[in-house]
Formats: C-alpha cells, sequence, structure tokens
C-alpha cells in the first residue's frame, strides 16, 4: 500500500515536450483514473510511474521516498498492460506465478497463491493452459491474476479493457471495481473511455496535450467542469456549446434571446454558453422558449436523444428522458434550465459560481 | 465442364449396371486427384527421386571409369568395404568435429552478434553491413585468402599466434595434421556467422517489446530475462537454423578442398570432400554412392532427432 506523489513532473522527447507541471497527489489506497484523448500522455505518464520511461524532470516519490531513478523490479508495482503482455511459452499458472518463480518462492508457496488468485479470478479450471487457448476475457483476467498475486504496493493498470467486447468490458469493470474494494490498494488506471472512468475512480485525472486540466471526483468533474475541455470531455451525450455574447446578469444567445444567469457572478467575460444534453427541457412550439425542428431522433428506450436545429443557433442536442413521442420534423420548443448552464470566457476557462473545483 | 462429365456418366452407369459406376467412382477419387498433380509429381520425381534411386543403386553396384568391363550388381560389397575403410572412418570422425566446432562457434558469435545488433548504437547501420558482409563473398575466394592468411610466408596469422603463445613458433598450421582442421574451421565460422546473425537478429526483433517489460516489472533480472523470454521465443528459429547449417556443413567440402585438399595425410578429409576425390579423382562412383547413402542416412537420422526436440521446447 502506498502513496504516490508526483511533483512537477515532465517528460520530453528530445525538443517535443509531451507532459509537463504534472502535480499529483495519490493517497494510499486511492482509485486513480487518467482520463484523456489518444495522444494526451496518460499511457507515458503511468509507463513513467512504472518505471518503463525515464522521468524528464520533477520528482516521483512512493511513502515520501524518491523513486525516480529506481528500476521498475524494484518498484514493487504491479502493472496490467493493454495488450495483457502475457507469456506465450507459459502456462496460465506460469504466468501468473511468473514474479515468484523470479524471486524463487517456494514451489508450494507459489503453487498455493497461484490456486488462491485463480479462485478468485475464476480461472481454477484453465491453470494448466496456455495463452493461445484462452478467450479475451480469460487472458484478461490471467494478466490482473499476475498482477494481485505479487501484493504490490500499487497497481497500474493501461487501458486494461480496450481489447475487450462492450459486454465483456462491463464485467470487467465490475471485477475490477470489486477487486478494488477487496484489496484496498492503490490503483492508477489508464483508459479514454469517460464511462470507465466515472465508475471506477474515487478521483479522476483529466489530461489533455500534456497538461492536467482538471483533478476531482467524478460528479466535481460532470457538475463544475474547470475549462470547456473538460466539459466537452466528460459527459455523454457532450455537452453543447454556442456561442453567446455578455450581458449583465446573463448572456445574450445568437438569436437574440437572453438567458438570465443570476447564479453567476459575473458573466462579462462570457464568449460561449455550454450545457448538456440532458438539461435541456422540450417543452409546447407555441410557449415561450427556443423554437427548434427535429433533425434526428433516437429512441434508446430509457432516453430520447433529439437532434434539433434551433432558429439562429444551429444544432442542439437534447436528451429526454423516459420515451417521448417525437419524430424527425417536428416543431419543438426547447428551454435552457438556466442554473445547470455553464458559461466559457474566450480562453475557454470557466466563469465559475464558486471556487470549488477550480484547476 | 470435366465435372458434368463425370456425373453423366454416374447417372448412365447407373442403368447399365455397377462395374462401370465403381470404375467411374475409382477415377473420380483415386486417378482424378493426381492427373491435376502430375506437373509437380513429374518434376520432382525428374529432379529429385530418380537421381536418388540411381545413386542408391550405384552403390550396389561396381561403377569404376577405369575399369569398365568390371560394371555390374555386387550387393554388398562397397559397404562390407567401408565398413574396413581407415580412411572413411577418418573422415567421419573430422566430419563430427568439423560440423561440431564450426556450428557451435557460428552460432554463439551469431546470437551474441544478434543480440548486439538488436540494441542502439551509434554508427549501427554501417555495423551491420559490415557484418553480413563475409555472407556475399564467394567461397572460393574466402578460402584462397584465409588460406593465405594462415601461410607464415605472406599472411599475419602464424605470427600473431605465435606472439599469444599458441603456437611455438609462426608456421603453417595447413601443414600440422593435429591442427590442419582449424584452418577451414575458422575460415567456415567467419564465414557462416553471418547467417545465425541475420537469422536471429530477426527472431529477436520478433519478440514483442512489452514481453520484456513485463519481464522488467515482475522483477525479472537481464539474465533471466533472457533464459526465460528471449531464449524460448528464440527456440523455434535456434531448432530450423542449427538443423539446416549441420546438413549444410556436413556437406560443405569447398574451404576444406580449396585450402587443404583433405590433407595432409587425410587429417582435414570430411565425408563430402571424401566422395567428392573418390568418385571424381578415383573415379570410383559405386564407391563414393555408398559413401553418400551413409552420409544421407546420418543427417537424416541427426534431423528427426532435432525435430523431436523442438517439438518438445517449442511451445508458442
Amino acid at each position: 500500500m502506498a502513496r504516490i506523489e508526483l511533483k512537477n513532473i515532465a517528460k520530453s522527447y528530445g525538443t517535443v515536450e509531451v507532459l509537463r507541471n504534472i502535480d499529483l497527489d495519490i493517497q494510499d489506497g486511492e482509485f486513480v483514473v487518467l482520463v484523456g484523448p489518444s495522444g494526451c500522455g496518460k499511457s507515458t505518464l503511468l509507463r513513467m510511474i512504472a518505471g518503463l520511461e525515464p522521468i524528464t524532470s520533477g520528482a516521483f516519490e512512493i511513502d515520501g521516498k524518491r523513486m525516480n531513478d529506481v528500476r521498475p523490479r524494484d518498484r514493487d508495482i504491479a502493472m496490467v498492460f493493454q495488450s495483457y503482455a502475457l507469456y506465450p511459452h507459459m502456462d496460465v499458472a506460469r504466468n501468473m506465478g511468473f514474479s515468484m518463480e523470479i524471486r524463487r518462492d517456494a514451489a508450494e508457496m507459489r503453487k498455493s497463491r497461484v490456486a488462491e488468485a485463480g479462485k478468485t479470478l475464476g480461472l481454477s479450471k484453465l491453470l494448466r493452459r496456455l495463452p493461445k487457448e484462452l478467450s479475451g476475457g480469460q487472458r484478461q483476467r490471467v494478466a490482473m491474476g499476475r498482477a494481485i498475486i505479487r501484493d504490490p504496493r500499487a497497481f497500474l493498470f493501461d487501458e486494461p479493457l480496450s481489447n475487450l467486447d462492450a459486454a465483456l468490458r462491463v464485467e470487467m469493470r465490475l471485477e475490477i471495481a470489486r477487486l478494488h474494494q477487496k484489496l484496498k490498494a492503490t490503483m492508477i488506471y489508464v483508459t479514454h473511455d469517460q464511462v470507465e472512468a466515472l465508475t471506477l475512480a474515487d478521483r479522476i485525472v483529466v489530461l489533455d496535450s500534456g497538461d492536467i486540466q482538471q483533478v476531482g471526483s467524478p460528479l466535481d468533474l460532470y457538475e463544475r467542469p474547470a475549462n470547456k475541455f473538460v466539459a466537452q470531455f466528460i459527459g455523454s451525450p457532450t455537452m453543447n456549446v454556442v456561442p453567446v455574447s455578455a450581458a449583465s446578469g446573463g448572456v445574450i444567445l445568437a438569436d437574440g434571446t437572453f438567458l438570465a444567469l443570476p447564479h453567476l457572478d459575473d458573466t462579462g467575460l462570457a464568449v460561449e454558453l455550454g450545457i448538456r444534453p440532458e438539461h435541456i427541457d422540450v417543452v409546447d412550439p407555441d410557449a415561450d422558449a427556443l423554437a427548434a425542428v427535429a433533425d434526428v431522433v433516437e429512441h434508446l428506450g430509457s432516453d430520447t436523444n433529439i437532434y434539433a436545429l434551433v432558429e439562429g443557433l444551429g444544432p442542439i442536442m437534447v436528451r429526454v428522458h423516459g420515451n417521448i413521442p417525437a419524430k424527425p420534423g417536428d416543431r419543438l420548443g426547447l428551454r435552457i434550465q438556466a442554473p445547470n448552464a455553464h458559461v466559457f470566457s474566450a480562453d475557454g476557462r470557466t466563469l465559475q459560481r464558486d471556487m470549488t473545483g477550480a484547476a | 465442364m470435366e465435372s458434368r462429365a463425370v456425373i453423366t456418366r454416374k447417372q448412365n452407369t447407373v442403368e447399365r449396371g455397377e462395374t462401370r459406376a465403381r470404375r467411374s467412382l475409382y477415377w473420380q477419387y483415386v486417378v482424378e486427384p493426381f492427373v491435376y498433380l502430375s506437373p509437380s509429381i513429374i518434376l520432382i520425381g525428374a529432379v529429385m527421386l530418380m537421381p536418388l534411386i540411381i545413386g542408391i543403386s550405384y552403390s550396389f553396384q561396381s561403377i569404376e571409369l577405369l575399369r569398365p568391363f568390371n560394371t555390374g550388381w555386387i550387393g554388398f560389397e562397397n559397404y562390407a568395404k567401408l565398413w574396413a575403410d581407415r580412411k572413411f572412418w577418418i573422415a567421419l570422425e573430422n566430419t563430427f568435429w568439423w560440423t561440431f566446432w564450426s556450428i557451435t562457434l557460428q552460432f554463439f558469435l551469431g546470437l551474441g552478434l544478434a543480440m548486439l545488433l538488436n540494441t542502439h548504437f551509434f554508427g549501427k547501420k554501417l555495423f551491420q553491413a559490415l557484418v553480413f558482409l563475409p555472407w556475399a563473398v564467394p567461397t572460393f575466394l574466402s578460402a584462397l585468402t584465409w588460406a593465405w592468411l594462415f601461410n607464415p610466408v605472406i599472411g599475419p596469422l602464424p605470427h600473431w599466434l605465435t606472439a599469444l603463445g599458441i603456437l611455438s613458433e609462426p608456421y603453417n598450421i595447413l601443414g600440422d595434421p593435429d591442427l590442419a582442421l582449424w584452418g577451414p574451421i575458422a575460415a567456415n565460422v567467419w564465414f557462416g556467422v553471418p547467417f545465425f546473425a541475420i537469422t536471429l537478429l530477426a527472431a529477436l526483433q520478433s519478440i514483442p517489446g512489452d514481453m520484456y517489460e513485463a519481464a522488467e516489472i515482475d522483477g525479472a533480472s537481464a539474465w533471466q530475462t533472457f533464459t526465460k523470454i528471449t531464449l524460448p521465443f528464440l527456440a523455434p528459429m535456434i531448432a530450423i537454423t542449427v538443423m539446416l547449417r549441420t546438413i549444410w556443413i556436413a556437406n560443405f567440402a569447398d574451404l576444406i578442398y580449396v585450402m587443404t585438399g583433405g590433407g595432409p595425410a587425410n587429417s582435414t578429409q570430411i565425408i563430402s570432400s571424401y566422395i567428392f576425390t573418390t568418385a571424381f579423382r578415383r573415379l570410383d562412383f559405386g564407391y563414393a554412392s555408398a559413401i553418400a547413402v551413409v552420409l544421407l542416412i546420418l543427417l537424416m537420422i541427426y534431423a528427426v532427432i532435432l525435430l523431436v526436440i523442438r517439438k518438445k521446447l517449442v511451445k508458442v
């Protein structure tokens, strides 16, 4: 179990800077998810923690001890790779017990630990199989077994579920959540899938082009995104963003509608308004609301997604709970729930209602 | 067209009687496939099987061009003569040591080079090109060059060996029955290392990088990584290349023939050079064929053993 601290970490390949000013304090037993679009440096950061990539500058500490130049084998960190990286010439039992084989632990001890981990992960019947004789989900379990058998100070996951199909991904996600509850170990998890991030994390770190955009709990990021990037990255479907002009006590939409935003202190710098699809109400087309026409309607059963074209504003997506009888071409009235609206300045920052959650 | 004809015939034969039906099935399943295969069967038969059978049949005959009237079947006489032939046993022993040292040194130096070339260092491309160069030099030229290198009058090697204390004085080891075999072996190692370096480098490069990363995180030392990850991955390639090279080297008389001609006193005669001498110098084709058959059998036994070992070792 370990507390992991990253202090002003940076990474560059030659003159190309891929990560900068990374400050992160991960508590013992915390589940932290690094999330961001591909190429944002999240996997590089994880590999630096594992010791597979040298750290260009800054301090990396585990339990207060500087670990920058400690070899991976001496960091006592386990990692689950995206490709699983199972040894193809070893059977499941040997794959899982490989770290103990390396440490020359007694054979009986190795065997009992492997059996125990196999039971936890439902692999007991597969211990003699080679990786090529396993399905994707089973391989994934073996990779996790190899990590837990070591009882390491921290677990690293590098997009562990991205090679699985949708159903299996949900199942393995639950398994990982259960594993974390059981082991209470420090876990750092990299993903580009915000659903994995929102469901697993105690805290989410949103990265984009080498910078930390925001650190916070899943709800924090959803309710109080620090900037436009986080606002649009977190939440599905994506938040609508429309241009506005500032006015006192609110903003004026492109079609001339004034939207009062009394919960914001100062909207003077506002250039854009962000509103999540679930924070728009569909009302009678003749009511005092934005006039729109439904373009595409998706009936999901539990929700209805409407891609509407708003006069003077352009496309807006609306998500309504339940099943409403809308169809393409219908006239709709849309009303923005003002308390849930976000306003962004020209540089993409959120104009905050209060200071909590500010980056 | 073809298949329709067959079907029609089948329908006819049902009416007329079962012998025709049986014949058409026989034609369809037994004869017809071989008609399609015949071009390759004829080719293989003409260029491989026939010469092999004729060669084996020679070993049971007396065919000496110098005694043209003495030709005829003699049963196992050639083999009996072989059993009592001291030169054959010397050649067999020489073949063993020649092959063993050549393959061993080639393999380990080749593996070392391949592992070196699999890392990153300044000037790697140039070094790589140089390493593979010997492979491109004609055997004949390299044999002559090495023979000269071992000649104390023009070559530096005897003087260096003397300076290192390996030789008492700078003389030509190719003229010493105890050491002469080491001359062609040295040339062969120089000549054959690139082959192992190329093939093993290719195999090394095909090992996924995350295997090493996983092993590193699992705590493996460099030696453990080599024995538990690298070697198992290389095993299939090692088995195949060692087998191929062994067969080639056992048959590879060019270097020996140019450098020592089998001498002095047969001390560098290997079986394939002995076959060559017997067939084309003494013009005794019957006896040469008998030696060749023995060599063929020995190499086949070797190949079978190696393939069995490979099957046991290789799990991937």
